[in-house]
């Protein structure tokens, strides 16, 4: 399978602390590739790096043979995100910034293709509401159709489940699934290893910075490893160290 | 309530010099110190043109306005501190989480804002002031006299504002019949007494002659206007939704002639929306320049004929550039980041939102002409003062790309601003002095304004937008 995405020795310094510190890995198109790491690992920093919203300090990075330093525009272009914190613009109505992306990003049908969202991710009733004033679970549910709504290739996700209910996080992991076999590629960044153990193809240990481990879930899975206990043996070892 | 407030202030200061460093941001204060202290040294010879009560006029016109644009804090409530903070979690978000009320935080809010913003600004200046007193002949009460009535103007002016904006975010006919009573007010005490009302204002009536009645008068005043603004404060309430049919689509219709037509209608409707652009229009830019229509008018002898428009048509312009400020303030680069915007796009989209919003300065001047009996100026005028606006708001973009309003307090940043724009309004205002038809020669402004721009695009495209 041809590589999506791939970082060569990526650095990121903010003066005096090295959030991410000479990580190297590669995500193969139809991955579902999960980032882990405890708060604080460099997840956020590497999500950053690789969507060009950040500029790595060292290091190299290329997203659909995009390099991240020359063109983050053109990876923006290409791909989807969604930021963990980032909120949808407050005084705009959940309609009317879908409709904004789509104009940004030049989606055609944009009416269709949000009412379809908004009833798949059961917020129709909210399609009015101002931004500002819908729940956080509500603006987690817009931020995953913009991300998704013009079918990027590749989708770049900040803790995916954060701020859904269950049946939502279930309807969400059923539609990535879903999504990687039709050929795109999702790359995630969680904390929550049950999840990650579910639903990701391969997977990345991340810890204060620096890459502990990078191989596919099948791999552990073989070996009778379960992924959160390879995950704590690993980031504990690495704490003695 | 103490513990609260320290906290506050203690946190004020640390986004303040976390974002410049602390010493960048400690210069700030000196800065104001400094040019206070060598401004004192000029008064000997200001005095051979223009009397001392008049240059005290100008500086109690100065603080007065700079309460009112600090005051604007009541406006939306909630949202103010929505915009002011973004994501940040701060204290004044508390009220979730401490057994505290929102209206009991938003109290020490605004006295941590009063107190906070009397020290950056306020004493450095009276400061300054005092310590030159000894080397320039003023007696040293006099120096602490004006620091004292210096600091009540700026209060009046934040009290008032707050007032008023408390007024607005109740009631919009409200507001409009108390700033109506304010008029009649002042227009009949000026017509019962034949003396400009300016001369009628608290903080220079005590500066003229301190009289512990007019001190009590001046305070009685303050705390009345502070204390029903705290009471009428609204918290916006938990839950609330507003919804809206969409206005996005035709909006983006309507600016199609525009570089951007979706950021542009995104900014309009954020204006709108917020309150804003009524608010902001009265608040920060109508409201200080009726200030120092009126302050300006009682030195009309000393300008040259004509020239009080003039002054005004630059004043207007400076004023008019912050209007980029309200374009930038409610959202952070965050939202954009996952999109395909680069920070250059929308620089050049907030610019042509403030160009639009160019019209307002346009107008007032236009107002001030025709009710001057200078029409035949009216052109050379508006010219001056966009021409001026546009050169301030390229600087403001080089220097601060999306963020004056966080920016503006880096010393460095305060003092290149001050200088480029101090330049080129001297030598403008000298020109338009000099025969009123040159000042359309300030056109020319728009060959510094191009290249600003140009540079402010490439130089913010180059810097991370995370870390404001």
């Amino acid at each position: 399978m041809p590589v999506v995405l791939e970082a060569k020795n990526l650095i990121k310094r903010y003066g005096e602390v090295t959030a991410v510190n000479n990580v190297s890995l590669a995500v193969e198109k139809g991955a579902l590739f999960g980032l882990l790491g405890p708060n604080g690992s460099g997840k956020t920093t590497m999500i950053k790096m690789l969507t060009g919203q950040t500029r790595p300090s060292g290091g190299s990075a290329t997203v659909l043979d995009i390099d991240v330093v020359q063109d983050p525009i053109g990876i923006r272009e290409r791909v989807g995100i969604i930021p963990e914190q980032e909120t949808p613009p407050s005084f705009l109505t959940a309609m009317e910034y879908l409709k904004f992306v789509a104009a940004v990003r030049k989606i055609p049908d944009i009416e269709k293709k949000a009412d379809w969202w908004f009833d798949f991710l059961d917020f129709a009733d909210k399609k009015n509401v101002l931004c500002k004033d819908l729940s956080r679970g509500t603006r987690q549910k817009l931020m995953f159709t913009q991300a998704f709504i013009h079918e990027p290739a590749l989708a770049l996700i900040d803790e995916p489940l954060i701020n859904f209910d269950p049946i939502m996080q279930d309807v969400v992991k059923d539609y990535l699934a879903g999504y990687v076999k039709k050929g795109k590629t999702i790359f995630i960044s969680t904390h929550i290893l049950e999840v990650a153990e579910e639903i990701c193809s391969g997977f990345a240990i991340l810890h204060k910075g620096t890459l502990l481990h990078t191989g596919p879930v099948a791999e552990l899975t073989a070996m009778g490893e379960h992924l959160p206990s390879f995950f704590l043996s690993l980031v504990r070892k690495d704490r003695h160290v | 309530m103490f513990e609260l407030f320290i906290n506050m202030v203690k946190e004020e200061w640390r986004v303040h010099s976390t974002m410049f460093g602390s010493l960048s941001f400690a210069l700030f204060p000196v800065m104001i110190f400094g040019i206070a202290f060598m401004g004192s040294f000029l008064i000997p010879l200001m005095q051979t043109t223009l009397p001392a009560g008049d240059l005290t006029l100008i500086v109690h016109a100065n603080y007065l306005m700079l309460g009112i644009m600090v005051g604007g804090f009541g406006l939306l409530g909630n949202e103010v501190m929505n915009r002011r903070f973004g994501q940040a979690s701060l204290l004044a978000y508390s009220a979730r989480s401490l057994p505290l009320s929102e209206k009991f935080i938003f109290l020490n809010f605004v006295i941590k804002d009063t107190v906070y913003y009397f020290f950056l600004w306020v004493l450095p200046f009276g400061f300054g002031y005092i310590l030159a007193s000894p080397f320039t002949g003023v007696p040293l009460a006099g120096a602490l006299l004006l620091l004292l009535t210096l600091t009540l103007s700026f209060l009046f002016g934040l009290c008032g504002v707050f007032f008023l904006s408390a007024v607005y975010a109740r009631s919009r006919p409200v507001l409009w019949l108390v700033l109506l009573a304010v008029c009649g007010g002042t227009g009949g005490l000026a017509s019962m007494t034949a003396t400009n009302p300016v001369l009628f204002f608290p903080p220079l009536l005590l500066n003229n002659v301190f009289t512990w009645v007019n001190f009590l008068i001046s305070c009685t005043i303050l705390a009345l206007l502070f204390g029903i603004a705290i009471v009428m404060f609204n918290p916006e309430s938990v839950g609330s939704e507003k919804m809206y049919n969409d206005s996005f689509s035709p909006l983006m219709r309507q600016f199609s002639f525009l570089p951007n037509p979706p950021l542009a209608a995104k900014d309009t409707l954020d204006l709108y929306r917020s309150g804003s652009l009524v608010g902001q229009t009265i608040f920060s830019f109508l409201l200080p320049l009726a200030v120092i229509w009126f302050f300006l008018s009682l030195l009309g002898p000393f300008f040259p004929p004509h020239g009080l428009l003039f002054i005004l048509a630059v004043t207007t312009g400076v004023i008019a550039s912050t209007m980029y400020t309200w374009v930038t303030m409610f959202d952070t680069f965050g939202p954009y980041a996952c999109l395909p915007v680069a920070v250059s796009t929308l620089i050049a989209s907030k610019l042509t939102t403030f160009a639009v919003l160019q019209v307002i300065p346009a107008t007032f001047i236009i107002a001030v002409a025709i009710l001057s009996g200078e029409v035949a100026y009216l052109i050379p005028a508006v010219v001056l003062g966009i021409s001026v606006s546009f050169y301030a708001v390229g600087i403001m973009a080089w220097l601060c790309g999306l963020f004056p309003n966080v920016l503006v307090y880096d010393v460095k940043v305060l003092f290149v601003y001050l200088i480029l724009v101090g330049i080129v309004l001297a030598i403008f205002t000298a020109i338009a002095f000099a025969n009123p038809y040159f000042a359309l020669s300030s056109v020319i402004l728009v060959i510094p304004t191009r290249l600003l721009v140009q540079k402010a695009k490439i130089r913010w495209d180059s810097v991370d937008q995370e870390g404001f």
